[in-house]
């Protein structure tokens, strides 16, 4: 969140004209004080301005300081329920007290004060003087130079009224904009899933022996895990497989330290979440696993302070050997689960729960991970319990588990609901017009600078009407870059990127994109506005908003609702639906199915399928997996390191 | 084939430069502290000494630390003619000391003045970005934390602050980079029909940013939460904390004495 509030801040200090930017950094920290105590506020306020001072120097860290004093104040005052009134009060006391803090600086620091007077009166006078040059405003020079020379002889006065008419305005307008953004985010589910464990005593997270555990959620109807009785024996290594709705992450919340609804689990001491020789989990999100900023302090990353751990042993163990220097934000997916892997490890847990967390990692990263899985209870002495929707990545378990679907819970995945017809395809033909050309592109990220990247290299493809084209690399092949430089949102260093026969950067909107992170691209409030907002129409055409709901299986229904309460398969079919409003020339598709579950990734790739064939929609796609891919991208091109490798032909006998 | 188009240098921040150096293996409190007091010089005595005893300082690291030209981003041009813009009043208000350029006489004091806080802020911002262009990011945190130690009297939680900037600097990256999309993502929309008052639109746009990027820096807030709970809290946070050692004892030497130098002229 500071690293938001600080990235606002310099964006502030760098573009002077965009000076209103640097006041919106106040809104997150006044949700910060909204939402959490001060103490969280006051941990933002420091890590904020050491970054802040780091990047834009005393400037900076004053800068944040502000956004600290907007923000806290704002929110406090509305997390107490107060109003305007009181924060009017609480503001000019404050703006009071700041003004006077601002006239004794300028009182000790005697040599800035008469540098900075002497510039400004010298910018001010000369000012003056050139307009009394101007015939007929004589006046306003020698008047001018007499108001300007009565405001220094008065300067704390001056100072005092400009710095608190200035604070005090601030404050007024954070206010308003963070009670704008308060009533948005209302709606916003809380996603985190794991609670710090209450009681304290002996560790020991297994044998663990479950009897009829049953979970509901709190506000819910129906049962979140049917009853479920199993044992996790010391040492051996688990699988539990299921469908979406039918319990898997919620097993792990219980096996994390969650009580049931109903049912026992009976454990020899405490489940030591985190603990040494507890319990450790690895998750979903690789990015957000790794904490550290270096592989090695990743490893050690809140272990108590007197634990030693052998960090390269661990790091061997899970394949990243010699990498204990490198940048977490250097590797790909699969090396930073396997990292989250050995910083479970460096606890010695007697319990390892692995939940879904080869489902946003490329196939290759797949594999080493289920390696280093596979051989975890053979070369230490815990249980491992892999919870997975792959069949496939349970054989090397001793046992396995598989859920079945609760009741009732099968509705929520659905997606479809309205069918999709499916038509043969219009083959597509080297005679179609050719839609995006790539004309020996080059690109080079800081070029000139110490840091210069090079992440394309003299790459040519033609597009047709029509094509569906795969473009497969893995991470740090310069996919992405080639994503933005199609959009038009990027310019290439070298050649250029047509668009019909104009370069694509002139013509930003006319080829879609959506992003991996869907919601980023979702910036109305509801699913109605976000589309006519996304499409160029007005927000009260209702029959293009439900016309471009069909469109991608979406029903009329979904229009009124608020984004956030959308699923990541529903978010995703929003933004289509925006994108595809406005007819776009062609549509590229940066990782569409990462981060849904099967069934939601199925239905997209159908319904996308559909558009490319019988809307005749050129489609390219970016991703690193091949999996159901062939249907939708007859055609594979590889990126490796930013060169593209000669191109396959699909399996099928569409050529 | 190939014309490279002349493109601007960007401005990096905390990412040092390549290679390394006596500069690049100061421990990072050091050149934090250096900073720090640099500022504090400035800030007390902005004359021209203090400005060209920093301006040399700065220059000797940046040799010491084999900052190439590279590194220093391409000044806009618009800032530029700003800058020239804005000085052209300054010729016009006079006051000593004077100079005599044929029949004309032009005073230097305001145009002296306004090249004094130019140099102050061009200053201060190459001695920051010798740190930024020199330290890695994953020693500010543990650094930060030994500088921050003696507080602990206080009873201020140093290392969960410091806790707290690791996990504010790893965070950065994927927050700009988040926010970069967002941007992007407003680029490809095309023009807006809006309906309600036109002075409002604008704030209603910048909620509508604001709430995507909170949104978003919120579900990675909770998801990097719930990684914290399963490692059971904070604790250690660097593997190798780095200890200064006689190289920061000279680089600090240093500082103290230009800075004691430059105060002593100006005082006496």
């Amino acid at each position: 969140m500071s690293a938001l509030t600080a990235a606002m801040v310099i964006v502030g200090i760098t573009l002077p004209i965009f000076g209103a930017v640097q006041l919106l950094g106040a809104v997150p920290m006044g949700l910060l004080g909204y939402r959490y105590r001060v103490r969280v506020l006051l941990a933002a306020a420091v890590a904020g301005g050491v970054i802040a001072f780091l990047l834009a120097g005393l400037g900076g860290f004053i800068a944040m300081c502000q956004c600290v004093y907007i923000g806290g104040l704002t929110g406090v005052v509305r997390r107490r329920g107060h109003g305007m009134p009181l924060l009017t009060v609480l503001g000019v006391i404050c703006s009071a007290i700041i003004a006077a803090m601002a006239v004794g600086a300028l009182t000790l620091l005697h040599r800035m004060r008469t540098l900075l007077f002497d510039a400004l009166r010298a910018s001010l006078e000369g000012l003056f003087k050139m307009i009394g040059n101007i015939p007929h405003l004589e006046a306003v020079g020698v008047n001018a130079t007499n108001a300007i020379d009565f405001a220094m002889r008065n300067w704390m006065w001056f100072i005092g009224g400009i710095v608190f008419t200035f604070v005090l305005l601030n404050t007024m307008f954070g206010w308003w904009v963070l009670s704008r953004v308060i009533r948005r985010l209302a709606v916003i589910p809380d996603v985190h899933q794991l609670d710090p464990p209450a009681v304290a005593g002996a560790v020991g997270p297994v044998p663990a022996r479950l009897h009829d555990v049953r979970f509901r959620y709190p506000r819910s109807e129906s049962d979140a895990l049917a009853p479920l009785s199993m044992n996790i024996e010391v040492g051996e290594h688990v699988a539990i497989t299921g469908p979406n709705g039918s319990g898997k992450s919620t097993l792990m919340r219980i096996l994390a330290g969650r009580e049931p609804t109903s049912g026992q689990i009976e454990r020899p001491g405490s489940v030591g979440l985190g603990a040494i020789g507890g319990t450790a989990i690895v998750m979903q999100h690789p990015e957000s696993q790794v904490l550290g900023t270096k592989v090695a302090d990743d490893v050690v990353w809140g272990l108590p302070a007197d634990h030693e751990v052998d960090i390269d042993g661990l790091l061997r163990e899970v394949g990243l050997e010699g990498m204990g220097e490198h940048s977490t934000s250097s590797l790909s997916g699969g090396e930073l689960q396997r990292l989250a892997v050995a910083s479970a490890l460096a606890r010695e847990p007697a319990l390892l729960v692995a939940d879904e967390i080869t489902s946003m990692v490329d196939p290759q990263g797949r594999q080493d991970l289920l390696g280093v899985i596979s051989r975890l209870t053979a070369q230490h002495r815990m249980s491992l319990v892999h919870i997975t929707h792959f069949q496939s990545e349970a054989a090397a378990a001793d046992r396995g588990v598989a859920l079945r679907a609760v009741n009732g819970k099968t509705a929520r995945t659905a997606i479809q609901t309205v069918p999709v017809p499916t038509t043969t395809a219009a083959l597509p033909h080297a005679e179609s017009p050719v839609v995006l050309e790539f004309d020996s592109v080059g690109h080079e990220y800081a070029s000139g600078t110490p840091w210069a990247k090079t992440a394309l290299r003299d790459v040519s493809l033609t597009v047709h009407e029509g094509d569906g084209v795969l473009i497969h690399g893995g991470n740090g092949s310069g996919k992405s870059t080639f994503a933005w430089i199609a959009a038009g949102l990027t310019k290439p260093t070298t050649g250029q990127c047509l668009l019909d026969g104009k370069p694509v950067s002139d013509q930003v909107g006319a080829v879609a994109i959506s992003f991996q992170a869907a919601r980023l691209q979702l910036l109305r409030s509801r699913v109605d506005y976000e589309i006519a907002s996304a499409a160029g129409f007005s927000r009260r055409d209702t029959d293009r908003v439900v016309r471009a709901l069909a469109s991608v299986g979406l029903d009329a229904d979904l229009a009124k609702r608020p984004i956030d309460q959308l699923s990541g398969g529903q978010m995703r079919r929003v933004v289509l639906a925006g994108l595809l409003a406005r007819s776009p020339r062609a549509l590229i598709l940066d990782e569409p199915l990462a981060g849904l579950d099967a069934e939601s990734q199925a239905g997209l790739l159908r319904l996308l399928i559909d558009l490319r064939e019988r809307g005749r929609l050129t489609v390219v796609v970016i991703s690193h997996d091949f999996d159901g891919m062939q249907d939708l991208c007859p055609r594979t091109v590889h990126l490796q390191s930013g060169v593209l490798l000669p191109e396959s032909v699909g399996s099928g006998s569409r050529s | 084939m190939t014309n490279t188009r002349a493109q601007r240098r960007p401005v990096v921040l905390l990412r040092p430069v390549p290679g390394t150096s006596p500069i690049h293996e100061l421990w990072a409190g050091t050149k934090l502290l250096a900073v720090f007091l640099i500022s504090v010089l400035l800030t007390l005595f902005p004359t021209w000494t203090a400005i060209g005893a920093v301006a040399a300082l700065v220059i000797l690291t940046a040799w010491l630390a084999r900052i190439p030209r590279g590194a220093v981003p391409t000044i806009p041009i618009w800032l530029v003619a700003l800058v020239i813009g804005g000085s052209l009043t300054v010729f016009f208000s006079g006051g000593p000391p004077f100079w005599h350029i044929g029949g004309l006489t032009i005073g230097f004091h305001g145009v002296l003045a306004v090249a004094r806080t130019t140099a102050v802020a061009a200053v201060l911002l190459g001695t920051g970005a010798m740190v930024s262009w020199t330290t890695n990011v994953s020693e500010i945190a543990p650094a930060v934390a030994v500088l921050g130690r003696p507080l602990k009297v206080l009873g201020i939680p140093v290392d969960e602050r410091a806790a707290t900037l690791a996990l504010a600097l790893r965070s950065f990256p994927m927050l700009s980079d988040e926010f970069r999309m967002l941007i992007a993502a407003r680029r490809l929309r095309p023009p807006q029909v809006r309906d309600g008052r036109r002075g409002f639109r604008w704030i209603t746009e910048v909620v509508d940013l604001l709430t995507a990027a909170i949104t978003a820096a919120l579900r990675r807030a909770s998801e990097m939460g719930d990684a914290i709970t399963a490692r059971g809290g904070t604790g250690q946070i660097a593997a190798h904390p780095a200890r200064p050692g006689l190289r920061d004892a000279i680089a600090l030497s240093l500082v103290i004495a230009v800075g004691t130098a430059v105060v002593l002229f100006e005082v006496l």
